[in-house]
């Protein structure tokens, strides 16, 4: 009874706040937060923060901690169509079939500081992942992988993306972005040549996608990741390492910057307003919008947790993980 | 070449004396205080533990240390690996069952995070290598990897004879470490001593061979001389502090001090008592290796090759070059790496260090350096967020007083006891000037008119030559030699009782051979004759001159001195005394000797 007197307003608040939406998150989304590391965590110490991999399947209310609890340098989770978790970590890419219980390391010595991945939305089998000496792709979930790097020139590479409608594959590299398509074996130069930190597809408009740079603000492509053009009307803090965007063809995209926080954008990208009003931490590495509820937004901050939002991005309150360098969200519906 | 004749010439001497001084060297007396004195303490780690179960000691609150330690969250994960199986491995007739079982247990249940340094990479798959072959035939679950047994040891093995070729072929990358050594020699004395693959054992054994023996080349006394891939900075002021010392007077009896007893020099990593594990090996150091490190009779030079720890970006090259210089002799040693960002955040690229038991005795140079791009070379987070984080592990990244740096803006050319180290700093940079460390235990320190500086410590002189002006400031250990000049640079001499007469003599003759300051500011090139009368010259980001002829480094040789030979990509190092010659064969798996 107490329990539900507590829950109870917080169930109002959320529907109240989210037109609805929230409700629907509790019935069937799950967010996956990859907790990279934590300010309070430093060797030799006794109190560790628990890290790594929390899940939420409730809109955020309540997290539950999956698999390894201490330093696996886990940057980012993924669920794939079929529910199986993959994670890229420290150790290499790992994959876990049993909702996060148990894990294993998928790669071997030779791949090692994954930084992110991504499952092919119509072949859970074809997995990519962007690690500090290449892009790798396995084609049989996860039993082998391969480099991927003719015609890249150079290595490392801070994520990567599978277009969800063709199955393109971009990679976010320090030359800038590179597109290899289905049928191609080589990756072929975009016209983006910036240091690029993250790509994201559009959520309902498959043709764009938007990409953050080291210090050069936000490119738009309207044609697969060809060519690209910045966008920075507004954009006061010009390194952005997260981009999220809302479903609709006139909604919101949000881009976590480093040092500025959140900015939003309400005109498909052309132009930013900062909207951190609420964030303790304004060096954020992650942002996610909830698809059910799109004014329902997480903002994965660097030593600051995660804070979330109900009006779009106007406020925001903290929500969990005091300390926690939030490297990574991820959405599965 | 005369100075090769002369050492192959004592050395034939000390040769003929030194199996008794083998006898005599107290190699097990050094063994067993190790243990008695390990095995009494009480610091929570497994090296005492290990003491405690090997000497039979306080078995109680060995047992309850160990039990607690397979819980604990603190203990990271390549760190616990190697180690856990090391004690595991050695003390396994006396461990409860109930221990081995949560041993066992750990392995699966226990985040073993693999870690992104060599050192971290070596001790993980040792661990896992030692931790396989223990358990075998397991399946999946039964690991925290999710590997099975087959799959782990096939995959640790790969990955340790794929690092011990590349170190023997093109160097180490996280090479000449004083602190960091440990943690190669731990994991390869483990797998010398327990590894099943017979050819895995020997080849462990030789790399502990190598390991010493590339220590042995440059030591002096108990210092680990010349320049460091990573160094802290109490040990960089304070040489006999560092780690190596420990390892110096375990494998060759120098210096005659128990640096545990002796607050001074008290390690860092005290606590840690890795030597444990050299004390529970049945490695025993070959004599010409011991030879090799307290044979000082003759001064000489001792070149290596080594390499950059993995490169990931804003860079062409993975693993470029560092060629490794230094000058050995009785009393001092002068060495250099040639500058540049060869390691991130804690490189030490020169210095002179002097054979003696007061503290901080050593001389040196630097431009602190700090970027978020360097660090993101190296590390694949986000290059705005990195210096913050490396900040909160080795705390003084981003001090401009530190006394550890890599530069981009920092070159050396370094002629036998003779180097020229130049900075040209650009706009914009952090830290824009240069710092000189002259310890207040120096003997003398003269600022001379003619702009030279004059430090003598007992026997030995340094000439210091700044190329710009600078000031001084005190600190509480030494003279803080500090120029905010964006163009600067030190030429050094540097020159025993013996080789230059009286410390006025030395300075008379330095006096006769001043550097023009004002063509160096100007042209950003600097001219030097030595004493021994070689003509030296230098320019920024400019070739090295040596008698009118360039210095190139396109034949360094993996080693090359009187005690050492390798060629790069050979796999063949040939260590020798004069008399006795032992060749590791990494090509075979084989160690010749003769």
């Amino acid at each position: 009874m107490q329990r539900c007197s507590v829950l109870l307003p917080l169930l109002l608040l959320l529907l109240l706040s989210d037109g609805g939406g929230a409700a629907n998150a509790l019935a069937g989304e799950t967010i996956y937060m990859s907790v990279l590391s934590s300010r309070a965590h430093a060797w030799g110490k006794n109190d560790y923060p628990v890290i790594g991999l929390f899940v939420s399947s409730d809109a955020g209310t309540t997290w539950v901690h999956r698999g390894w609890r201490e330093y696996i340098r886990m940057f980012y989770t993924e669920a794939g169509p079929d529910g199986v978790l993959w994670s890229a970590c420290g150790n290499g890419v790992l994959r876990s079939k049993d909702d996060g219980a148990t894990w294993r390391i998928t790669t071997g010595s030779d791949v090692t500081e994954v930084m992110r991945l991504c499952v092919d939305k119509g072949d859970a089998r074809r997995i990519v992942a962007a690690t500090a000496y290449g892009p790798i792709l396995s084609t049989d979930g996860g039993e082998r992988w391969r480099f991927i790097t003719e015609g890249l020139p150079a290595r490392f590479s801070g994520d990567i993306i599978i277009d969800r409608v063709n199955g393109t594959l971009l990679v976010a590299t320090e030359h800038g972005i590179f597109v290899r398509s289905a049928a191609d074996r080589m990756w072929r130069r975009s016209s983006m040549t910036k240091d690029t930190r993250t790509i994201v597809q559009h959520a309902t408009e498959p043709r764009v996608f938007f990409a953050g740079t080291e210090e050069d603000g936000i490119w738009r492509s309207t044609d697969g990741g060809r060519t690209w053009k910045a966008r920075n009307e507004g954009l006061g803090h010009t390194t952005v390492y997260a981009l999220a965007t809302a479903p609709g063809t006139s909604g919101a995209v949000y881009a976590a910057t480093f040092g500025g926080g959140i900015y939003r954008s309400d005109d498909g990208g052309n132009s930013w307003h900062q909207r951190s009003a609420g964030l303790t931490v304004l060096d954020c590495h992650a942002v996610q919008v909830l698809p059910s509820a799109p004014r329902t937004v997480f903002a994965g901050t660097l030593n600051g947790g995660l804070f979330i939002s109900t009006d779009a991005g106007e406020t925001w309150n903290f929500n969990s993980q005091a300390d926690g360098q939030v490297w990574g969200l991820c959405v599965r519906n | 070449m005369k100075h090769l004749m002369c050492s192959v010439g004592c050395c034939v001497l000390l040769c003929v004396l030194a199996p008794l001084a083998g006898r005599a060297d107290g190699f097990e007396q050094r063994r067993d205080r190790v243990l008695q004195v390990a095995a009494a303490e009480q610091e929570y780690n497994l090296m005492t533990v290990l003491a405690k179960l090997k000497t039979r000691t306080d078995l109680d609150r060995a047992y309850v240390v160990l039990d607690s330690m397979a819980h604990d969250r603190a203990m990271g994960g390549m760190f616990f690996a190697y180690s856990m199986m090391g004690v595991y491995l050695h003390a396994h007739d006396v461990l409860p069952d109930t221990l081995r079982v949560k041993i066992r247990e750990a392995f699966r249940v226990r985040t073993m995070y693999r870690g992104d340094t060599e050192n971290h990479w070596v001790m993980y798959y040792t661990g896992l290598y030692l931790a396989a072959q223990t358990w075998p035939h397991d399946p999946g679950t039964a690991w925290f990897n999710g590997k099975s047994s087959d799959e782990n040891l096939v995959e640790a093995a790969g990955w340790l004879n794929q690092w011990m070729h590349t170190t023997v072929t093109i160097g180490q990358g996280e090479f000449d470490s004083p602190t960091y050594m440990t943690v190669f020699l731990c994991p390869m004395l483990l797998l010398q001593e327990f590894a099943q693959d017979p050819a895995m054992k020997t080849k462990a054994g030789m790399m502990v061979d190598l390991l010493l023996a590339d220590f042995a080349a440059e030591h002096l006394n108990g210092n680990f001389g010349g320049a460091h891939s990573r160094d802290y900075p109490d040990d960089i002021v304070n040489p006999l502090s560092a780690p190596s010392t420990m390892w110096a007077w375990f494998y060759f009896g120098q210096p005659a001090m128990e640096q545990w007893n002796e607050a001074r020099y008290r390690p860092r990593h005290r606590g840690s008592w890795e030597t444990v594990f050299a004390a529970a090996s049945s490695y025993r150091i070959p004599e010409i290796i011991r030879h090799i490190a307290t044979n000082r009779a003759q001064p000489y030079v001792h070149r290596e090759k080594k390499r950059v720890r993995n490169v990931i970006r804003f860079s062409a090259v993975k693993n470029p070059p560092v060629y490794k210089y230094t000058f050995m002799s009785p009393r001092y040693v002068i060495g250099s790496i040639q500058g540049g960002i060869l390691q991130p955040i804690q490189q030490h690229t020169w210095d002179v260090t002097f054979s003696s038991t007061r503290t901080h005795n050593t001389l040196f140079s630097l431009h602190p350096f700090a970027s978020g791009k360097e660090l993101a070379m190296f590390f694949p987070e986000e290059q705005k967020f990195l210096a913050g984080e490396v900040d909160r592990y080795h705390l003084v990244y981003t001090n401009p007083g530190k006394w550890n740096s890599s530069s981009p803006y920092e070159q050396t050319f370094q002629h036998r006891n003779d180097l020229i180290v130049l900075y040209d700093i650009a706009d914009g940079v952090r830290h824009p000037h240069a710092d000189g460390f002259f310890p207040k235990t120096l003997d003398e320190r003269v600022v001379d008119p003619t702009g030279w500086i004059f430090a003598r410590w007992d026997s030995v002189y340094v000439g210091v030559f700044p190329l710009s002006g600078a000031a001084w400031i005190e600190d509480s250990i030494c003279w803080r030699w500090r120029s905010t000049s964006r163009r600067t640079g030190w030429v050094v001499e540097v020159r025993s009782v013996e080789e230059a007469g009286t410390f006025e003599a030395f300075q008379r003759s330095l006096r006769s051979r001043t550097p023009d300051a004002e063509t160096f500011m100007r042209t950003g090139s600097v001219a030097f004759t030595t004493a021994g009368g070689d003509r030296m010259t230098f320019a920024v980001n400019g070739s090295r001159n040596l008698n009118g002829q360039a210095v190139t480094f396109k034949k360094y040789p993996l080693y090359d001195g009187p005690w050492m030979q390798a060629k790069v990509g050979e796999g063949v190092i040939r260590l020798t005394d004069g008399i006795r010659t032992r060749v590791l064969d990494f090509t075979t798996g084989e160690v010749r000797e003769r």
